[in-house]
């Protein structure tokens, strides 16, 4: 029989779960925003809008500390961080958009070298994904493959109910445990209806014809067309659920400090900068290409997906105006 | 080499051993790392390369400079020109380095074997080449000729110039050293010329014969057409891609060429490998 | 997803007759500009594939000009893509620009430290009654609920010195001062509390530098703030790098903000940084009477010394 959760029970799950020492991670108001954020109690959950920034960072935070080091009498010491100490996470009322992401992003954290701060958290992560019943001009889900229903990449799912509530549906095994768990709080479903799911507008994308039309077009105008209005910051990326380019900095001193890692991304003009001041991609068409072609091509080369959900984060976000999934629709169209 | 079930980010602590001003601003360092089961189990292959890092200003990439037949240290050359070369360069021996390593692909020494060698070096792109000349010349039987045509803008930009003098002094090696015009001195007793120049003046014969390049793109762009007409196939020629890199290790991506991540894929790529490339290096 | 709620007793500020003669007038004058081939580029805006939304958009033939359009979406200070920092736009010949009265201080402000040159720019002036603020339901007509914050205080609406206005200013009602008075209750605020709500606004900083990227006066081919040889600020989304960040941009615009607020509208983490562009401002006004204007000026407030300088905080 399929299993349903009241709103008010979901709280209670999450306020359980947060008594037991749990992390638990989900949209929560933020200033004039929403965002993923830990919360304290199951109040905080805000279930109607998107949070402005992607679930990305509960694998792969903004900004992490990778090592500490401090110069002693010995010499240098250099401190691990142990991932142990990551702790167990719930990442609850995930859009099938972010729900999505790490299933992409594994492939790139873990080939051959496992990126073992993603990893880690990856592990120690169940996701309760919830399934959208609205969508905006800018979400294009459904034309990148997946759907506001979608629940790939969640362990358990939740459909919003015509009555309220939440039907819930267990996806993998680390979703079933959660529910046989903390079975008092689920009901069964019986004759309660879901709302229709979102239905996101616009035109459907091939995205073979794109990955084939990209493999062709290295030299295009409209790599320039898109750079003459593209002014270089990293908005897109840094809302993405699936960009994931990073720097590596020391900060502190030179007898004592941190090494972090922190987001960065392909726009910014030195990104890839030489030290003998040869920059490869030195124009911001080289790069805005490089965007495009990182997410549905060479991404795809090499690991057989595309680095977007169309959750039109990029879209929302962007200051001229650059739209992907226009920049897609056209490139649909040749 | 890293245990990467561990923290792969985290380096190994090495000791500088010894420190040379190659240039005015280009220096050496030679690193013994400090864990003894580490510099026991060390081990790389000519091309690869590694993270060093100054703690408190942060990791730059180069290549491992020295040669894998050499063991119990490795040796790594740059030019003070950012915030962790400065911080590299003020180092003394005795001091601490970070090391991670060793990363990306090498030349196929084993493949060079009865081939004659062509190595053709730039300014400070010598140490990527160095670890293979090295590692060539402590195998000597198993080479034919080998030949160095090695430039730099001026005679003090010319790094390794006691390793030049040992090559030149060598019978088994043939050295053809330049400077651009302009930069030699009164005492210059090298060629006056661009190096792809030079190399089309030296002739080295094709036949049976491997070239290795490495140097800034604008000499590899000149350079690769002299080979051509010199008779190297595509497949005899290779190079070392030096992109800018954080990671090393195909995650952080800065340093792909279209989709070759050259931390991973590369960074040593043939000329055919290099042609099919996007060109974005 | 976002769920902004229907207001369906907002009233328009202006009637839809407005915005359509104003597109009207600039595609006329853009269709001249390019047919008489005494431009090669109109920089304006284009509308965008989501409704209420537009886009910057260089027009370089007639027909691109008819393309053209001005709506509550034209929220761009195109003055941007004049700058060193866009160069390829440059490169298009001489070129003509659509300009809001708060784009065209940028313009002035850009011609007052040399980077542009008046007599190689055509002006085309927008009459503008304001734009959407980056919150508003673009589903919505511009009203006083969506328009801008800037716009609510705006004292340009009738441009000056443009070479074509663009449409007329239509009567429009006089809109409370909303950032005026958030930067009164700042004010007001004991240090400790500012600097909370300072904490607060920039630990959400993710440093996507987009503040920086559409600002006009940012146009140094090596931000400071990018330098690492001797590092002045840390790159890192961290407390301190980020303040650091925001004072440094503060600071280095001061007395050379146009006020036209593109970097608090870029920002994508609603950092209200225009109110830091507005003290400044302040500040500068008290200490030296200089105040953004459409006259370019040949040197701003802090590049001139002059002997009735206030000198009080030497001590």
């Amino acid at each position: 029989m399929p299993k349903m959760i009241t709103e008010q029970n979901l709280r209670a799950l999450i306020d359980l779960l947060v008594k037991e020492g749990s992390r638990v991670v989900g949209p929560k108001a933020a200033g004039t925003m929403t965002l993923y954020e830990p919360l304290a109690a199951g109040e905080e959950l805000v279930l109607t809008e998107l949070p402005r920034r992607s679930a990305k960072e509960a694998f792969f935070p903004l900004c992490e500390t990778i090592l500490t080091y401090a110069k002693g009498e010995e010499g240098v010491q250099v401190n691990d961080i142990d991932p142990a100490r990551f702790p167990e996470t719930v990442l609850v009322a995930v859009r099938p958009c972010d729900a999505a992401a790490p299933g992409i992003l594994d492939a790139v954290f873990s080939w051959d070298y496992d990126d073992q701060f993603y990893q880690e958290r990856r592990k120690k992560t169940a996701i309760i994904g919830l399934a959208c019943t609205k969508a905006d001009d800018a979400c294009f889900c459904t034309a990148v493959g997946l759907s506001p229903a979608e629940t790939q990449g969640s362990d358990l799912f939740l459909t919003p109910l015509s009555g309220g509530g939440f039907r819930v549906e267990a996806v993998t095994e680390k979703g079933e445990k959660l529910l046989a768990r903390y079975s008092q709080l689920f009901g069964e479903a019986g004759s309660a209806q879901p709302l229709p799911p979102a239905e996101p507008g616009g035109e459907k994308l091939e995205l073979a014809r794109i990955k084939a039309w990209l493999d062709a077009n290295f030299e295009s105008p409209l790599w320039q067309e898109i750079a003459d209005r593209c002014a270089g910051c990293g908005a897109c990326a840094f809302l993405c659920p699936a960009c994931h380019c990073f720097d590596i900095n020391d900060e502190g001193t030179e007898a004592k400090g941190a090494r972090r890692k922190s987001w960065d991304a392909c726009g910014f003009a030195k990104f890839t900068n030489h030290a003998s001041g040869h920059n490869p991609r030195d124009a911001q068409n080289k790069r805005y290409r490089n965007r495009l072609m990182h997410k549905f091509k060479y991404y795809d080369d090499k690991f057989g997906k595309h680095l977007c959900t169309g959750c039109g984060r990029c879209v929302r976000a962007c200051p001229v105006g650059i739209d992907i999934k226009a920049v897609l629709d056209e490139i649909n169209s040749k | 080499m890293c245990d990467h079930s561990k923290n792969i980010y985290k380096p190994y602590l090495a000791t500088i051993a010894e420190l040379r001003d190659e240039t005015s601003d280009i220096r050496s360092l030679r690193l013994v790392f400090q864990d003894e089961e580490v510099r026991e189990k060390f081990t790389f292959r000519a091309g690869q390369f590694a993270e060093y890092s100054a703690f408190g200003a942060g990791e730059s990439t180069f290549c491992i400079a020295s040669s894998p037949t050499r063991q119990g240290y490795i040796e790594c050359c740059f030019r003070a020109v950012g915030r962790v070369t400065d911080a590299l360069r003020s180092l003394e021996v005795g001091d601490t380095v970070g090391v991670r390593g060793p990363y990306g692909n090498s030349f196929p020494i084993e493949e060079f074997y009865g081939k004659n060698l062509v190595f053709v070096a730039g300014g400070i792109a010598l140490p990527p080449l160095r670890t293979v000349i090295w590692n060539c010349l402590d195998l000597r039987d198993k080479f034919g000729d080998i030949t160095i045509v090695y430039g730099a803008r001026t005679e003090a930009d010319l790094v390794y110039k006691h390793e030049l003098a040992e090559w030149e002094a060598r019978s088994d090696v043939r050295l053809v050293k330049t400077v651009d015009p302009g930069g030699n001195g009164p005492t210059w007793d090298g060629k006056v010329g661009f190096v792809p120049t030079v190399l089309e003046e030296a002739a080295p014969a094709a036949a049976n014969t491997v070239a290795l390049v490495c140097g800034p793109p604008i000499m590899i762009k000149f350079t690769l057409p002299v080979l051509e007409k010199l008779g190297f196939a595509d497949d005899a020629i290779y190079t070392t891609l030096e992109n800018r890199m954080k990671c090393g290790l195909g995650k952080c991506g800065r340093c792909n060429v279209g989709n070759v991540y050259v931390c991973k894929d590369g960074p040593v790529f043939t000329a055919r490998q290099v042609k099919a490339m996007p060109q974005e290096f | 997803m976002t769920n902004t709620a229907q207001k369906l007793d907002t009233i328009p500020l202006v009637d839809s007759g407005y915005w359509s003669s104003v597109t009207e007038a600039i595609r006329t004058e853009a269709e001249r500009l390019l047919s008489s081939g005494e431009v090669t580029a109109v920089i304006g805006y284009r509308a965008g594939r989501r409704s209420g939304t537009a886009l910057p958009a260089i027009a370089t033939s007639p027909e691109q000009a008819r393309e053209l359009v001005f709506s509550p979406g034209c929220v761009n200070n195109l003055a941007l893509y004049l700058t060193k920092a866009k160069k390829d736009v440059a490169k298009k010949g001489k070129v003509a620009i659509v300009a809001k009265g708060c784009d065209l201080k940028a313009l002035a402000g850009l011609m007052g430290e040399s980077q542009l040159k008046r007599e190689e720019l055509v002006i085309i002036g927008v009459a503008c009654a304001g734009v959407y603020g980056a919150s508003a339901d673009r589903s919505l007509p511009l009203s006083e609920e969506t328009i801008a914050r800037k716009c609510r205080e705006c004292t340009v609406h009738a441009p000056e010195g443009v070479d074509l206005t663009a449409g007329s200013v239509p009567a429009l009602p006089q809109l409370s001062p909303e950032e005026a008075e958030e930067l009164a209750r700042l004010e007001a605020m004991t240090p400790r509390e500012r600097w909370a709500f300072w904490t607060e606004h920039f630990s959400r900083c993710v440093r996507c530098m987009a503040c920086r990227q559409v600002c006009p006066f940012c146009y140094c081919e090596q931000c400071y703030c990018d330098r690492n040889r001797p590092q002045g600020v840390e790159t890192s989304p961290r407390p301190a790098g980020n303040t650091a960040w925001h004072i440094v941009r503060g600071m280095h615009l001061a007395g050379r903000c146009a006020g036209c607020a593109e970097c608090e509208r870029a920002c994508p983490m609603d950092i209200p940084l225009n109110l830091l562009n507005r003290k400044m401002a302040q500040e500068l006004k008290e200490l030296y009477g200089h105040e953004a204007g459409i006259a370019p000026k040949e040197k701003g407030p802090l590049a001139e010394y002059r002997e009735d300088d206030d000198q009080s905080f030497i001590k």
